[in-house]
């Protein structure tokens, strides 16, 4: 009986050890490991999914788009489900003619995807509107992602470049402004199945992805059109290499337009990368220098040995043989003798000095990746040639958007500002995160002197200079032509020239600085090849209805340019008044147009009531800008056109 | 009259199965809203596309590289400035 209770004993022990394990192990597991376990099991019925976020637009200065971000879709065909056997042949055969048709692609390949085994994948991208009908096909299956559209194709694509994708990296302002445009990716929850199979669930949506911004850049579409397409026909008809084109507007330091061709059809930002010696354009420099310092004035003169002079071992040559000549005419005449001659009255520091301060030797700022600072060597590493070099434009080297700065100081009196190529930069609800303002990095020139230039510059053009053909009959345009042996690896290349020419439009009160650089060009001279196409880009600017040129500035200045001499150099001025009826007093004074892109619409129409003018809309939802467009004169009352956008569109 | 212990479970039963009907009828509730959602998000898409191709049409109609050679095939030519007028608005 003892035994029997021992026994007993010993099963209730072993029982309540067992149950105590049981118990144990269940609490290790769900209450010490259990939300380990737990997560473990969520893994594996769920899994994170990042959204990627749309890019922000690029657009001009006006609001035109010139890089959108779309929804695009890459396409899967599963041919065990579009061969259902539930379906007929006759309606996969119409199924496989419907993907052929809608997304352009051989029905050949079609047909072959549809009847293999595996999964056929078209990588597209397909938009839309494409894939909206053969989407409903059993079997077939969209893929969203995001592409970038360029709704002119060509236009500024160099300046552009794309944001980065495997396999190429970013480039050009989609690089350089990544971190504004990319936005913000969200995530969310996904079930899955057994098989791994996701399922989306509205409820499960962690974080919304929030669009990147948008950056309106200071590019004119318009006016880059015309420069873009002014340069092609350079390259074709004077069979250059290569070219440059960089508009700017010297009172704000904006970048108008920029383009950057080659011959061979292929494209890089070489205005910005690649930087050349000036020549003649960079004779002004010297000038400048002697009339800040006071050490020469625009009349003094320099014997000009009658296009030869030997110095410092060296044979000078001139094109134009000058006798005795004054600064202006050594200008004018583009005189290697003489502006050598003027040089050697700057000590070498002040002669690099003024070079610096002109913003050569350093990066402009610009807001475009591995922008070139350009070449100018410190006074201790000259040789006894550098002086003169210097002087003629060799021996440095600038790009073309620092040549157009430096002229830019001597059209806006004086100042140095940093060129830009952003204008304002927009949040993805619309608030303003960036405004350009024109921001002055030193002032290099009095004023008085500034001036003093521009008039040996509209010498250059309508004098006896070397710019004639780059003349206009109703308005002055001031400028300096400009060319250059072309440098290879081993020194000068023979036959090998860079032709440029910088301008100023028009010359007495600067909208515009220009400069044109080619490469090679047939005829060699910046004064017959580089100097008509700034003509040609002026004359379709004025006619064009770019809003780059304030013709209400322009035809004010031109009441008070309207001297005797000025209207014997030109052809014909038609004078109109309009409206030809007498004096109406809405027409009474002129007003500035406001900025009203980013408001809503109503109150972009009452900020216009507020400036005295009319105001009809376009659109509903947020204004993206006005026509004419903002900053132009127009006279008080004026019928201001307001683009808007939706807000859902931004 | 008091309730008795089936009554209650009837009405336990009763209130669970309402709770269980109105947690469907909003799931049912989600799910055609959120088709709805991607319908509409589709249209849109589709529509945004179109406004894309329609502007990249514009933009390639109004480029000088569709424009001059057309504008010369008609015999005209790009104005130089002296024959570009501006008109004067008095009072100016």
């Amino acid at each position: 009986m003892a035994a029997m209770k021992v026994r007993l004993g010993a099963v209730k022990v072993a029982l309540a050890l067992a149950v105590l394990v049981v118990w144990s192990r269940a609490a290790q597991l769900q209450i010490v490991e259990g939300s380990r376990h737990q997560a473990e099991a969520l893994a594996r019925r769920t899994e994170r999914i990042t959204l990627p976020a749309p890019r922000g637009g690029i657009y001009d200065r006006n609001g035109i788009p010139l890089a959108l971000t779309q929804e695009t879709f890459h396409l899967g065909i599963a041919p065990n489900e579009i061969n259902d056997a539930r379906r007929s042949a006759e309606e996969v055969s119409r199924n496989v003619r419907e993907i052929a048709t809608s997304l352009d692609l051989p029905l050949a390949d079609v047909d072959r995807a549809v009847r293999g085994s595996g999964y056929a994948y078209f990588h597209g991208p397909f938009t839309s509107a494409q894939i909206r009908r053969v989407r409903e096909i059993p079997g077939v299956h969209a893929e969203p992602v995001y592409s970038r559209l360029h709704p002119d194709a060509d236009l500024a694509r160099p300046l552009l470049g794309w944001p980065s994708s495997p396999g190429r990296p970013a480039s050009g302002i989609e690089r350089v402004l990544d971190s504004l445009l990319a936005g913000v990716s969200g995530s969310a929850v996904v079930l899955r199945d057994m098989r791994g199979r996701r399922y989306e669930s509205p409820a499960r949506l962690d974080a919304f992805p929030s669009r990147g911004s948008d950056v309106f850049l200071t590019i004119d579409a318009e006016l880059q059109d015309i420069v873009e397409s002014a340069l092609l026909d350079a390259l074709v008809e004077l069979e250059a290499s290569s070219g440059d084109v960089v508009v700017m507007d010297p009172a704000t330091g904006e970048v108008l337009a920029l383009a950057s061709m080659r011959a061979d059809g292929t494209s890089q930002m070489t205005a910005l990368t690649d930087p050349y010696e000036p020549g003649s354009t960079a004779k002004l420099f010297v000038a400048a220098a002697l009339l800040e310092r006071d050490l020469a004035s625009e009349v003094d003169s320099v014997w000009g040995e009658l296009g030869e002079f030997d110095y410092a071992g060296r044979t000078i040559r001139d094109v134009h043989e000058m006798g005795w000549g004054t600064l202006s005419t050594v200008i004018e005449l583009s005189s290697n003798i003489g502006i050598v001659k003027f040089a050697q009255r700057l000590p070498p520091e002040i002669q690099f000095g003024v070079l610096r301060d002109f913003g050569f030797g350093s990066p402009s700022g610009i807001e475009y990746p591995s922008e070139s600072r350009g070449i100018l060597r410190r006074p201790r590493e000259w040789s006894g040639f550098s002086q003169a070099s210097l002087a003629m434009g060799y021996e440095f080297a600038a790009t073309p958007v620092q040549l157009a700065a430096a002229y830019s100081v001597i059209a806006s009196g004086g100042l140095l500002l940093r060129p830009t190529l952003v204008s304002a930069v927009r949040g993805p609800d619309g608030d303003m995160l960036y405004e350009h303002r024109p921001e002055p990095v030193r002032r290099v020139l009095s004023e008085a002197n500034a001036a003093k230039l521009r008039q040996m510059l509209i010498g250059v053009v309508y004098g006896q200079g070397t710019a004639s053909l780059a003349a206009l009959t109703s308005y002055e345009l001031a400028g300096k032509t400009g060319t250059s042996r072309r440098a290879g690896a081993s020194g000068y290349i023979a036959g090998a020239y860079t032709a440029s020419f910088a301008s100023m439009f028009p010359a007495s009160d600067p909208q515009l600085v220009t400069v044109v650089k080619l490469v090679d060009p047939r005829g060699t001279y910046g004064s017959v090849t580089a100097a008509p196409v700034t003509r040609s880009v002026i004359e379709q600017a004025l006619a064009a209805q770019t809003g780059a040129i304030d013709r209400i500035r322009l035809s004010r200045q031109r009441d008070v340019d309207e001297s005797p001499d000025l209207i014997d150099r030109r052809a014909r001025v038609y004078r109109f008044a309009w409206p030809r009826v007498e004096r109406l007093d809405m027409t009474d004074s002129v007003t500035v147009v406001p900025q009203v892109a980013g408001m809503y619409v109503r109150e972009a129409a009452k900020t216009l009531h507020q400036s005295g003018l009319r105001a009809v809309i376009d659109g509903l939802g947020l204004a993206a800008g006005t026509s004419p467009p903002a900053g132009d004169s127009v006279s008080v009352n004026s019928l201001i056109r307001i683009a808007a956008v939706s807000v859902l569109d931004r | 009259m008091t309730l008795k212990g089936r009554h209650w479970v009837a009405l336990w039963l009763t209130f669970l199965l309402l709770t269980l009907v109105w947690v469907q009828a909003r799931q049912t509730a989600a799910l055609v809203s959120a088709d709805q959602l991607n319908n509409l998000r589709a249209a849109r898409a589709a529509l945004e596309a179109s406004k894309a191709e329609q502007t990249a049409r514009i933009r390639a109609a109004k480029s000088r590289s569709v424009l001059v050679p057309r504008a010369e095939s008609l015999g005209l030519r790009a104005a130089v400035d002296s024959e570009i007028v501006f008109l004067e608005l008095l009072g100016g």
